[in-house]
């Protein structure tokens, strides 16, 4: 059984999204804002990590770039979740503080179930 | 100002390990670095911070728009910024580059000490330039001697906007009343002083810069230009022109600066509303999308016929809201000319063949199939990603939308001339030959007894229509009422 983080501020977003992803046999631990998911990554472990970007303490964005210089962390998959305009993201994201780290896969929300679980199976499956 | 100590470097690398390399070689230097990744990014760069690029470091094997393009446009526009070419053989394609003007050619693996040799040299060329350039100036008249002209002196103090003239050096010669007040000038600590000591804005005295050392191609690439900065609380519309003598050399700048503080008050309203509505309606709809397909799946109980039948309804409402507002942030980013966000290399077969297995599963419902043809081996395309899906989005979901009994959809993909053509066939309502013509206006949709049950913003062909033209393609319709309709989206590739 994969184990997925899913870190958003939206806790009604969470919640559904926690049951649709238990239905295709994954573990979903949850977090509610950047800081706290950062810790869960480090004690969880998951196989995959789905950030949304606006969220308080710190953003997506930012423990997208911590998860992935960080040696130990880097391999696991990041999908970054938005509501952002996506065409806006896709551009602020690369030169973000300088840094050319890239999440895995990019999501605009709001995204319709199926779609969302393929693209996760789709990054699970990569290894 | 004879001496430029410290150098702007630009490296153009879409390899981001060796754009990383560069990167960090150079900071360790002291010397400031910019980067991009294509030829697109590196002209904004370059276009909006003028006088910021001393020397470039530009990658020949750019995907898109080759870096011997780049080198072509700025040996015409910005003949002063120095290109240092990089390539992994430095073989034909570093000679070519050096015959349009590239002043030395790197290899891409190259060592700190090798890197050094060639672009100290570099540096050392640029900054001899720079000397001469600046001596040959000094020889010059000034331009002080406009002041001498009274009678023109009384006109200028009379302008509503605000005026203010510097010689090459960017010193203040001359300033009306208007700009007095705006920037707190005076005689005394105005007259024959540095720009930037007088109106704190690196803004304002780049555009001063890139007007006095602007050649004529350049003052032209500027002309439609009209940025508006920020000076304390004010806003203004500035244009900076170039001050030329009978030779035609630039001997100095004009600025006139107009208050816009109110309408950009509006503006900013005006963008703030808009990332609430994209913030703060996106999020609550993204949860209601998933709350209600995952009741509807089954995932929180069984569910009754009739329960099944509300929540399908409540689906499709919730997905006409999110619609809607997609395309209102879509037909705003057209409106502000920011359709196209970034130009990279797309694979359109994949693109849309992503997008029609998105929508077959709806189409299937209404009994309709999509049927899709895709040419092999298409042509590279360099394009917007998120304004083409919108393309294929709009037009399919049309076509699935305005056929109301079972039909089928046929979309093409396929290389016509110079063009990529994309194509969608429905043998749906059709549209009436005296609205054709009004299809593409926004929030022009057809009023009649059968579209009336059809909801829509009237936005997406408009949205359509406006990314097409951004990537210089167009868009046609042909349609008969009652057969069926069929929409061509026409996009140049790059030779
Ligand atoms: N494939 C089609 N067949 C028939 N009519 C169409 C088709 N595509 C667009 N139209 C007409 O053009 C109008 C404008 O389309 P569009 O800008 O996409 O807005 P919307 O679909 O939101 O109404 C539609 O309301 C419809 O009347
Ligand atoms: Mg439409």
């Amino acid at each position: 059984m994969k184990k997925v983080l899913l870190v958003d501020d939206d806790v009604d977003f969470c919640e559904a999204t926690k049951i649709l992803l238990e239905s295709k046999a994954c573990e979903v631990i949850l977090a509610h804002d950047g800081k706290e998911g950062l810790e869960k990554v480090r004690v969880e472990k998951p196989d995959l990590v789905i950030l949304d970007v606006m969220m308080p303490e710190m953003n997506g964005y930012d423990v997208c770039v911590v998860l992935k210089a960080d040696p130990e962390l880097s391999k696991i998959p990041v999908i970054l979740l938005t509501a952002v305009d996506q065409a806006i993201f896709r551009t602020t994201y690369t030169p973000h503080m300088g840094l050319m780290t890239e999440a895995d896969d990019y999501i605009a929300k709001p995204v319709e179930p199926t779609e969302l679980v393929s693209r996760v199976e789709n990054v699970l499956n990569k290894d | 100002m004879l001496i430029k100590p410290s150098i702007n470097m630009l490296v153009v690398e879409n390899d981001i390990a060796i754009l990383q390399r560069c990167r960090e070689l150079i900071l360790n230097e002291g010397h400031k670095v910019r980067t991009a990744e294509s030829v697109g990014e590196a002209l904004n760069i370059i276009q909006k911070q003028p006088g910021d690029v001393d020397i470039m470091l530009l990658s020949l094997e750019l995907p898109g728009w080759g870096g011997m393009t780049l080198i072509n446009i700025l040996k015409k526009a910005r003949s002063e910024i120095l290109i240092v070419a990089m390539s992994t053989n430095c073989g034909e394609e570093a000679i070519e580059a050096m015959r349009a003007g590239a002043y030395d050619c790197i290899r891409k693996s190259f060592t700190a000490d090798r890197f050094w040799t060639k672009m100290n040299r570099a540096i050392e060329a640029f900054r001899l330039r720079h000397q001469l350039d600046i001596l040959s100036r000094q020889r010059q008249s000034a331009l002080s001697k406009v002041r001498h002209g009274e009678n023109l002196l009384a006109i200028l103090q009379s302008f509503t906007d605000g005026l203010v003239v510097t010689d090459w050096q960017t010193h203040i010669v001359l300033f009306n009343t208007k700009a007095a007040t705006l920037f707190g000038l005076t005689g005394k600590n105005a007259s024959e002083r540095p720009i930037s000591e007088c109106i704190a804005s690196d803004e304002l005295f780049s555009l001063f810069m890139r007007a006095i050392n602007s050649d004529s191609s350049l003052a032209s690439l500027m002309a439609d230009e009209e940025p508006v900065i920020k000076i304390g609380e004010r806003a203004l519309r500035v244009h900076v022109y170039p001050v030329k003598n009978e030779g035609g050399t630039v001997i100095g700048a004009a600025g006139l600066f107009h208050d816009v503080s109110k309408i950009s008050a509006m503006d900013k309203l005006r963008s703030d509303f808009f990332s609430m509505v994209s913030h703060e309606l996106k999020s609550p709809l993204s949860s209601l999308l998933m709350q209600i397909s995952v009741v509807l799946d089954g995932l929180a109980g069984e569910l009754t016929d009739k329960q099944n039948d509300l929540l399908g309804k409540a689906k499709e409402k919730t997905k006409g809201m999110i619609t809607l507002v997609n395309d209102i942030l879509d037909y705003r980013r057209i409106e502000e000319g920011k359709s196209i966000q970034k130009i990279e290399r797309l694979d359109l077969a994949e693109i849309l063949q992503r997008t029609v297995e998105l929508m077959r599963l709806s189409a299937e419902e209404k009994g309709i199939a999509i049927k899709c043809q895709i040419a092999e081996k298409l042509p590279s395309f360099s394009g917007d990603m998120s304004g083409i899906e919108a393309i294929f989005v709009n037009l399919i979901s049309n076509a699935i939308k305005y056929t109301l009994k079972k039909g089928t959809v046929k979309v093409t993909l396929d290389k016509s001339g110079k063009d990529v053509q994309f194509k969608v066939v429905d043998n749906g309502i059709g549209i009436p030959p005296e609205d054709i013509d009004r299809v593409f206006e926004k929030f022009h949709r057809i009023k009649t007894e059968e579209t009336r049950s059809i909801g829509g913003s009237g936005l997406g062909l408009s949205i359509v229509k406006g990314i097409a033209d951004a990537h210089n393609g167009s868009v046609h319709v042909e349609s008969k009422l009652g057969k069926g309709t069929t929409f061509i989206v026409s996009l140049p590739i790059e030779e």
